[in-house]
């Protein structure tokens, strides 16, 4: 009696209890009352128009949900994004470049992905539509925690009208390795004494994580050992590729350096100053918007990356992603607003690769279907990605960017010997890995 | 009696002074002292920008690393910032300082208004701009197909020379002190014409009379009554330099190695926001406070002087 007694008074003790969580996790998911997302995003003009497209449909299916979509020059952005977060501000819906964006989720930053309000019926529907291993990036623990904007890869921009008038035909003369890459600038550059009029070919500096480390890995190095506990694998693979990147600057060959303009933005001018740039499928949209003629003249072609003639291994650019991630902070009812808008958004991945700056949303429908596949050269960026890998992240990967930028530019600009450059590269990264 | 009443009005006017001061002090507080005090704080502990965790008291790890001689090696290490700020700060508040002089005694010795005037606005304009603005003004210029290269290759007649602005080390740290120079010296001018007109002109009409000339004037009677406003102006540009930041950040961004220009103000950024160590960024900034402010204590001392009535 005494014991059945006990039993009833606990139960009656937790059963309110029980009730009252369920209760709040039922109040705290009220779909029905008015929430504003904030979305925060890079600056990209076309993107900006269908977005503005999309979040108006959006809110008119959604009348409870205001989405406020604010953006950032994509150099700023990964700053103010931080900034915010650290100051418990951040915005409900954000995107950055992977590597940036990890320390988001390793710091406990960011919400799981909520499948149904998303519009998948669970995680299983969710990874079955992508692209085999692309969610892996932001799956931890078994949780996904972001869903892929953009997966970019880079490939090589040739325009014909600048080979044909160093007596090249873009065609035939197109350069498959690092070293024709070289000999063939050499054909193409145009000096005034030490200054470059025109450039063949420069590189995307300084995002060295995308192109630097794929031609380390090229000659058989590694950033870090595979079970990531040592820095710098393959001295002599690191110092080839910091010697050819020494003889491209003004204290070698003098065929480029990271303090001429950026030369992805002048390639679409087509003004006889630059003949070859890094970049991503997108760049077809901007070459488009900024110089319909050129765009339409087809006087321009994409060529894959290059490697070294002493390859040991085959590898192009690193692709990298910008994820949706939502704030673990907002109010779950925004949380799946957010979820619910950012589905809603990727549901139209053709729609960003025709008119939303052609960008390539990793789902499978989308590599099957004839849109991408029609886009001039998708098939050469589809290529170089079988051959590549994601780039390196992880809660440090910026600050070992920046390493890796020091430790070339050394190179390149201060006339420090790639021996001692690497030295300090390790040095570095060694720390930052240890303390991660 | 008498002295009894002065003090209850010297209390009365302290009172009314100290409520005319308090919200300045109370805005001074919040916006300096607590963050001075929270950097102060922080840099005892291993706090990351984005880290959730509870930050572990770490004592004074944060400078033993800083200052870890083992570590002077890397360029981008503290005590490369060290040196990068020191050079930078001579080799641009020096100048500031002897020529922005020079420049105000020769616009106040102007006769024309409409010449002072035209030339002070000139030299004023670049304050006004934004750090950033002007930076990037200097970067078409530093751009080695830019007007640096042409401007300085048509005088010099050395067509085809790149000057390397941005990518010697040592150029680049000119650069740095070049755009400083250009953006900060109409300020002090200012302050230097505004310290000339407060000389009352008898004390020269005086010195004519007397014979001096216009260097014996200079030497011994300009230079001795602008003394207080010397000693501003340079504690003034000594502590602007030493907190230089937006060149180096523009410089960098546009392509620029960072080793020569990375000033401690630069190296604070990069590793507390860029690199989200915010506790060692904080251990920099103190020790960059206690620089300035010995800095400053050194500067007052090796200048102090009785004040000048006249």
């Amino acid at each position: 009696m005494k014991k059945t007694l006990v039993v009833l008074l606990l139960t009656a003790m937790l059963l309110p209890l029980s009730l009252f969580a369920a209760g709040t996790k039922e109040a705290a998911v009220d779909e029905s009352k008015p929430v504003t997302v904030n979305y925060w995003t890079h600056e990209d003009p076309a993107r900006t128009k269908l977005e503005t497209e999309l979040i108006e449909q959006f809110m008119k299916e959604n009348p409870n949900i205001t989405v406020v979509r604010t953006t950032n020059p994509s150099s700023k952005q990964i700053e103010v994004v931080q900034t915010a977060f650290a100051a418990k501000q951040g915005p409900d819906m954000f995107n950055l470049p992977i590597e940036d964006q990890y320390a988001y989720i390793s710091n406990g930053l960011v919400a799981p992905v909520d499948y149904q309000a998303a519009g998948y019926r669970n995680e299983q529907d969710l990874l079955d539509k992508y692209v085999d291993g692309v969610l892996d990036t932001v799956t931890v623990d078994g949780e996904v925690y972001g869903l892929p904007l953009e997966l970019t890869n880079w490939a090589i921009y040739v325009n014909k009208r600048v080979f044909s008038s160093a007596g090249l035909d873009a065609e035939r003369d197109y350069p498959k390795t690092w070293e024709q890459m070289a000999d063939v600038s050499e054909k193409l550059v145009i000096r005034d004494g030490d200054i470059l009029v025109r450039r063949g070919f420069d590189f995307r500096y300084p995002y060295y994580l995308e192109f630097f480390i794929p031609m380390v890995e090229q000659l058989g190095g590694d950033l870090l050992s595979a079970d990531g506990s040592k820095a710098i694998i393959g001295d002599d693979a690191w110092i080839g590729a910091l010697t050819f990147l020494q003889q491209w600057g003004p204290l070698g060959r003098n065929l480029g350096s990271p303090t001429y303009k950026n030369a992805r933005s002048l390639f679409n001018q087509d003004n006889n100053d630059i003949a070859m740039t890094h970049s991503g499928l997108y760049q077809e949209a901007r070459i488009k918007s900024d110089n319909p003629e050129f765009y339409e003249s087809m006087e321009w072609m994409v060529i894959p990356f290059p490697v070294f003639e002493n390859a040991v291994r085959n590898v192009a650019a690193c692709y990298y992603g910008h994820f949706f991630m939502v704030n673990a902070d907002s109010d779950p009812a925004v949380q799946k607003a957010a979820w619910k808008l950012a589905g809603f958004m990727l549901s139209h991945g053709e729609d960003y690769l025709t008119r939303g700056g052609s960008i390539i949303q990793p789902t499978k429908a989308l590599f099957a279907s004839d849109t991408l596949k029609n886009m001039p050269y998708s098939q050469v960026f589809i290529d170089d990605m079988a051959r590549a890998h994601m780039i390196y992240y992880g809660e440090n990967s910026a600050s070992i960017q920046k390493h890796i930028r020091q430790a070339i530019e050394s190179v390149m600009l201060s006339g420090v010997s790639p021996e001692k450059a690497l030295a300090t590269l390790r040095a570095a990264v060694q720390e930052i890995i240890d303390e991660q | 009696m008498r002295i009894k009443k002065n003090r209850g009005i010297e209390k009365k006017q302290a009172r009314w002074g100290f409520l005319f001061v308090m919200p300045a002090m109370l805005f001074f507080s919040l916006f300096n002292f607590y963050p001075i005090l929270n950097a102060f704080h922080t840099s005892f502990y291993n706090r990351k920008v984005l880290s959730r965790a509870k930050p572990s008291f770490v004592g004074l790890d944060n400078y033993v690393r800083l200052f870890d001689v083992t570590r002077a090696a890397n360029p981008l290490s503290f005590y490369n910032s060290l040196k990068a700020t020191i050079v930078f700060t001579l080799g641009t508040f020096i100048p500031l300082l002897v020529l922005s002089l020079i420049l105000a005694v020769l616009i106040s010795n102007l006769s024309s208004n409409r010449a002072k005037k035209f030339l002070q606005i000139s030299y004023y304009t670049p304050a006004v701009l934004s750090s950033v603005v002007a930076a990037s003004i200097w970067m078409i210029i530093f751009d080695p197909r830019g007007l640096g290269n042409q401007w300085l290759n048509a005088l010099m007649r050395t067509p085809g020379v790149d000057r390397k602005w941005l990518v010697d080390p040592v150029m680049e740290q000119v650069s740095t002190m070049v755009i400083y120079f250009w953006k900060y010296i109409g300020y002090f001018v200012i302050l230097f014409i505004t310290g000339l007109a407060s000389i009352p002109p008898t004390i020269y009409e005086a010195a004519t009379i007397d014979g001096a000339n216009k260097s014996q004037t200079f030497w011994r009677i300009t230079l001795p009554l602008l003394k207080p406003t010397v000693v501003l102006v340079s504690v003034m540009a000594m502590l602007q330099c030493l907190k230089t930041f937006s060149t180096q950040y523009m410089l960098y961004t546009n392509g620029a190695p960072r080793a020569p220009i990375n000033v401690i103000t630069f190296n604070i950024y990069i590793t507390g926001i860029q690199d989200q160590y915010l506790s060692r960024a904080s251990a920099m900034s103190v020790v960059l406070f206690i620089l300035m402010m010995l800095l400053t204590l050194l500067q007052f001392k090796t200048t102090k002087s009785e004040n000048v009535d006249y």
